[in-house]
């Protein structure tokens, strides 16, 4: 009994990484409608941010985790800025969006492998100590624990942020109708310019945990397409959806592992995603599903 | 105004272009005509993505020996230049190098690529264009002999993954008494695959148990599911036959969950970063290595490399190292440049390395009797502990 609470642990536990990541691509996708692949990179440079805050100039975690998030926030904004903006005001297809995020989230992996940081794994100092928490036979990491709380926390703050506050009135709308919503006086450059900065906001904090917990590298980025996958299990633009999705996909993922043979986990589970889209495609808690790409 | 800044740049471009190509055109034409002053070396491996690392190290080092051999003279009286391209880890990539660097470059020779995925599918090209390679690290039995047949041009410097795996359960179970060994393994690659299956098959063979194997794939970072089976068979020891970051990553989580069995793994283990990334979890754990790190014989490189470059040395600098001295050695016996003439000249090679002598065998094509050595992770250091050759 205790090993399955200890696959049950392990598969929550890798969910809700998946969980922070997937929530900052479902809020882009709400307002934009299009699937910002650079959002694995905006993760990837918060990791960097948070490893050089504590390392390079030994700041506390508090700090370098503030840093990393305020910085991928930044980011996200420039890169909505610089990829995406000029391609919104000339109406251009959502294809070029795709691609030009493509395109971003490639130049970050590489600016990083030719910069003087390298392609050299790196590891962050312990800040939580390695002894689990033994419950029962169960081992339940203390980092596993914090990520757990911090991610629980970030999600219930953006849950408040567009469900109570005049600016989260602005993004329903605008995730409703982007023209619509401009045309009934909402700045819907600015709604936009947020929600990249909550979307980068989060990224960061998903990256300073991820690296915590793994390891920092250039090739973080990848890991965000379980994490789509995830967002699009759940349905794409909810974000309950994508939290519930990515928390689903952790625990079938490790349960396959456990019981059936970890050679099958990546069939399995997504075998189970293309069923659950044939029968629900707009996903377990999508909302609409017409010409989104 | 905008307009005519373009224009006039343009102008100025197109004016300094025609009197550069002017210069350059009377300086190239004899050099055509007679044999090319400076003779190309090829080398490919991985300069970006997963195993940079190791595609970055190789390529220092094949470059500063080139250098060293320039400043002193340079080779049967030739300058040779080191053509570096980058494989991305990606043996559709490696083709296309090396095609670029047998028909556009015209290498006499390649050194690399470290990994057996990509040198098993280059023999094609190197045997249309008759050019030879020497692999650094590929460790796969295929990048030499496929079906019992020896591939013409490919030779290299490492021994083989059976070697490896044979030398690892031999250990484990003739030195170490284990008895009960669970594998976790990397179910996308040859190499893990490659070392998997022999361990077990020797491991078994010897009268050990295998309790669990488990897979993973390349690119996962969580490894506690199938960690969590492995605990519950209940092994003495773990065999890891993957690379260094994985290696780190599931070390720690196996702690986490309490494993307290022996880690044990190949030569993708060896590397500044193991360490700094899982000290502690992998404090006590062995491994199979090309050679020794603290053996005086590879002194003199290590610090030449890190003077050049201020980085370590990874595994792969001393293979290439050897990898280098084997084409020198090949080219000088040949005393000539012929890619084929060299090719020869390689089948007959005995070379005595900085990993170990190095005498190639013309029915494999690989080195024969290399010894392996066995080293463990003593507070945080790699200490050797003895040769160990499985037979």
């Amino acid at each position: 009994m205790s090993a399955f609470f200890q696959q049950l642990i392990n598969g929550l536990s890798i969910g809700s990484v998946y969980a922070l990541m997937a929530v900052g691509y479902s809020l882009v996708y709400s307002i934009m409608n299009f699937s910002n692949f650079a959002h694995g990179g905006v993760i990837m440079i918060g990791a960097y941010i948070g490893f050089f805050s504590m390392t390079a100039f030994k700041l506390p975690f508090t700090a370098a985790f503030c840093f990393a998030a305020f910085g991928a926030g930044i980011l996200a904004v420039a890169i909505e800025r610089i990829a995406y903006s000029p391609l919104r005001k000339r109406n251009a297809p959502f294809l070029y969006f795709i691609i030009s995020a493509m395109g971003v989230s490639i130049f970050l992996e590489n600016i990083i492998i030719a910069s003087p940081i390298g392609p050299t794994f790196r590891t962050y100092p312990r800040v939580f100590s390695a002894a689990p928490f033994n419950i029962g036979g169960v081992n339940i990491g203390r980092l596993d624990v914090t990520m757990f709380l911090i991610s629980a926390i970030s999600l219930a703050v953006l849950v408040f942020i567009i469900e109570k506050t005049r600016t989260g009135m602005g993004i329903r709308a605008s995730a409703y109708s982007l023209r619509a919503s401009a045309l009934m006086g909402v700045n819907t450059d600015r709604i936009i310019l947020i929600v990249f900065g909550m979307g980068g906001f989060l990224a960061g904090i998903a990256g300073i945990l991820f690296g915590m917990k793994y390891t920092v590298y250039p090739q973080i980025g990848n890991i965000t397409i379980k994490s789509f996958i995830a967002a699009v299990f759940g349905g794409l633009g909810s974000l309950p959806g994508a939290v519930i999705g990515s928390v689903l996909l952790g625990i079938i993922e490790t349960f396959t592992s456990g019981y059936l043979s970890s050679q099958f986990r990546d069939l399995i589970a997504f075998v189970l995603l293309i069923f659950i889209l044939v029968v629900r495609p707009k996903g377990l808690m999508g909302k609409i599903t017409e010409d989104k790409a | 105004m905008k307009k005519r800044v373009v224009l006039l740049a343009l102008a100025t471009l197109l004016t300094l272009s025609l009197t550069l190509a002017g210069c350059s055109k009377p300086a190239d034409t004899p050099a055509e005509s007679k044999e090319p002053e400076v003779v190309k070396v090829g080398w490919i491996g991985s300069l970006t993505g997963d195993q940079a690392v190791w595609g970055t190290c190789e390529l220092n080092t094949v470059k500063m020996l080139f250098e060293d051999i320039n400043k002193n003279g340079g080779l049967l009286g030739k300058q040779i230049e080191v053509v570096g391209y980058d494989t991305r880890g990606d043996a559709t990539e490696a083709v296309n190098a090396v095609k670029r660097l047998t028909s556009q470059d015209k290498v006499v020779a390649v050194i690399g690529p470290n990994a057996s995925g990509q040198a098993i599918s280059i023999s094609a090209v190197l045997e249309e264009m008759k050019v030879p390679d020497i692999a650094t690290v590929a460790t796969n039995p295929k990048v030499t002999v496929v079906d019992g047949k020896t591939k013409p041009f490919n030779f290299r410097v490492c021994f083989i993954d059976p070697y490896q795996g044979a030398v690892a359960a031999g250990y484990a179970y003739d030195v170490l008494g284990f008895k009960k060994a669970a594998i976790l393994y990397d179910v996308a690659d040859d190499y893990s695959q490659g070392l998997t299956e022999f361990f077990e098959k020797y491991f078994v063979e010897k009268g050990g148990e295998i309790v669990a194997k488990e897979a993973f794939k390349f690119g996962d970072v969580d490894f506690r599911p199938q960690l969590s089976k492995i605990k519950n068979a209940g092994p003495e020891v773990i065999f890891m036959p993957y690379f260094f970051k994985e290696v780190a990553l599931s070390a720690n989580q196996a702690r986490e969950l309490g494993i307290n069995a022996v880690l044990m793994g190949g030569d993708g283990w060896p590397s500044e970063v193991l360490l700094e990334m899982a000290k502690d979890a992998i404090e006590g754990s062995y491994f199979v290595n090309h050679l020794d790190f603290d053996d005086p014989d590879v002194q003199e490189f290590k610090a030449a490399y890190k003077a050049k470059y201020n980085l370590p040395v990874e595994l792969n600098g001393y293979l290439a190292y050897d990898a280098v001295q084997l084409l020198v050695d090949a080219i000088k016996r040949a005393n000539s440049f012929d890619p084929v003439a060299i090719r020869d000249a390689l089948e007959t090679a005995q070379v005595k390395g900085i990993t170990g002598q190095i005498n190639i065998s013309k029915d494999t094509h690989n080195p024969e009797g290399k010894d392996a050595a066995i080293i463990k992770i003593v507070d945080g250091q790699y200490v050797f502990q003895q040769k160990y050759s499985a037979k």
